[in-house]
């Protein structure tokens, strides 16, 4: 047998130089590297973002008269009842201001809501992730949660200049602190299971013995505020299913999500008024 | 051999936008479109060894700056395919475009697989994880079945338009 030619084997020779070299780049430069890389692709992303709300918005303008009539009419109704809310919400946070001055409470930590268009969803069953068209220049910053008028979308995992990107709470390794409504105990929630043409679910640990949940009664899984990432009582989706771990002492059971978190479009990104919030 | 690369991963780049575009709109029905395969095929069959492993291995680093996983593993992965992509591709017809797209449909699925098997944790449910990644698998084939053709005729175009022939650089291996 002729013996095999350097030449055939030089591709694999290169590739192993190249992963020893790559495995010896320090980090920062790897990381100067990804970020280099994305922001070389975020402008074109951001384009396709805005030529697509203009797509909207003309065909929009093409809407007969009597339908922005009867929008415009319902847009007021719901202004209406939101001001009444909004009468409510103030009288209950001097008063809840006046009980953190009496009992000497350190006060819940504050966020400013930061309405952000989606530029680009990406749902693989490896990650799944949103990037928005805010970054640092609207003063973003990791680990600041996201939401929506359904709930929880989940958390912001990178920062750039002009965009940034979330880790949705759908995906694969996103855990939460949450607790079921109604009750005070914490449970620990999972994403991960997204499966084609359907709503995504997650799972949940640690639910106590004493939940019940069926699909027909689904019970809604709300944020526990434990941590202070996400504030209390967010939605997050529906349990649908518990059954005792295998240890006995606790159970776990199923999430469904809300199919509507796969066609957002705008979301809002809570920035914590103090740095530390998110520690 | 430095212009060459640029176009390469300039078209990578287009390729890039167009899946992510693409996978915009897929999204509603949670279906996504991974055509890793094709940035490889073109640079692996047709072009000299340093010129195509190096726009495969940028092009693989191009879509891990997107992607939560460790920067350069899609770089390497990439750069691994075009290395057997290369060995073989003196056995084949490799200026065929049937060829082409049979190499990028196989240099795909092997890549899928690859990177499945580092993102997907063994566990309850990993099974269910591997039913998604199937199907997103089939709709990726098909996908990059029907974009191959043209993608491999842009690459074409460009090298030719900007770099001379691409026979020229395939001529002489290293």
């Amino acid at each position: 047998m002729p013996p095999q030619r350097f030449d055939q084997a030089k591709p694999f020779v290169t590739l192993g130089l190249v992963l020893l070299a790559w495995l010896l780049v320090p980090t920062a430069l790897k990381r100067m590297a990804r970020v280099s890389f994305f922001e070389l692709q975020a402008p074109f992303e951001s384009t396709a973002s805005y030529l697509r709300d203009l797509q909207d918005f003309w065909a929009l303008k093409s809407r007969p008269q009597n339908q922005l009539i009867e929008a415009g009419r319902d847009i007021a109704r719901l202004n209406a009842a939101y001001e009444v809310r909004l009468q409510q919400d103030s009288a209950l946070r001097a008063e809840l201001d006046r009980l953190e001055r009496v009992l000497k409470l350190p006060s819940a930590p504050g966020f400013r809501s930061e309405p952000v268009r989606v530029i680009r969803r990406d749902f693989s069953s490896w990650w799944q992730q949103l990037i928005i068209r805010k970054g640092r220049n609207y003063g973003l910053v990791e680990g600041a949660p996201v939401i929506y008028a359904g709930g929880v979308v989940g958390r912001i995992r990178e920062v750039h200049a002009y965009t940034a990107v979330v880790e949705l709470v759908s995906s694969p390794g996103m855990r939460i602190a949450a607790t079921a409504e109604g009750d005070t105990r914490p449970v620990s929630y999972q994403g991960g299971i997204n499966p084609t043409y359907g709503p995504a679910f997650a799972t949940v640990e640690y639910v106590p013995l004493d939940v019940f949940v069926t699909p027909a009664t689904p019970r809604r899984l709300v944020t526990s505020g434990l941590g202070g990432v996400f504030p209390p009582n967010l939605t997050i989706g529906y349990l649908t299913r518990v059954e005792p771990s295998t240890d006995g002492l606790f159970k776990s059971g199923e999430v469904k999500l809300d199919s509507a978190l796969s066609d957002l479009t705008e979301v809002t990104v809570l920035v914590p008024e103090t740095p530390a919030g998110l520690e | 051999m430095k212009r060459r690369v640029f176009i390469l991963v300039l078209a990578s780049l287009l390729l890039a936008l167009l899946l992510g575009q693409l996978n915009h709109h897929l999204s509603t029905w949670q279906v996504h479109v991974w055509c890793g395969g094709l940035f490889v095929a073109f640079a692996g069959l047709r072009i000299a060894y340093a010129p195509g492993a190096s726009a495969a291995f940028l092009a693989g680093l191009l879509l891990d700056a997107n992607a939560p996983i460790p920067f350069g593993t899609q770089g390497l992965l990439f750069l691994a395919a075009h290395a057997v992509v290369f060995t073989i591709r003196a056995r084949a017809p490799r200026d065929e475009v049937a060829v082409g797209v049979v190499v990028a449909l196989l240099a795909n699925l092997g890549l899928f697989l690859a990177l499945g098997f580092l993102r997907i944790e063994a566990g309850a449910e990993s099974a269910r994880a591997w039913l998604r990644s199937f199907a997103d698998l089939l709709a990726s084939q098909v996908v990059l079945a029907l974009i191959a053709p043209w993608f491999f005729a842009v690459q074409q175009r460009l090298l030719e338009r900007t770099a001379g022939t691409t026979r020229s650089f395939a001529r002489h291996s290293f």
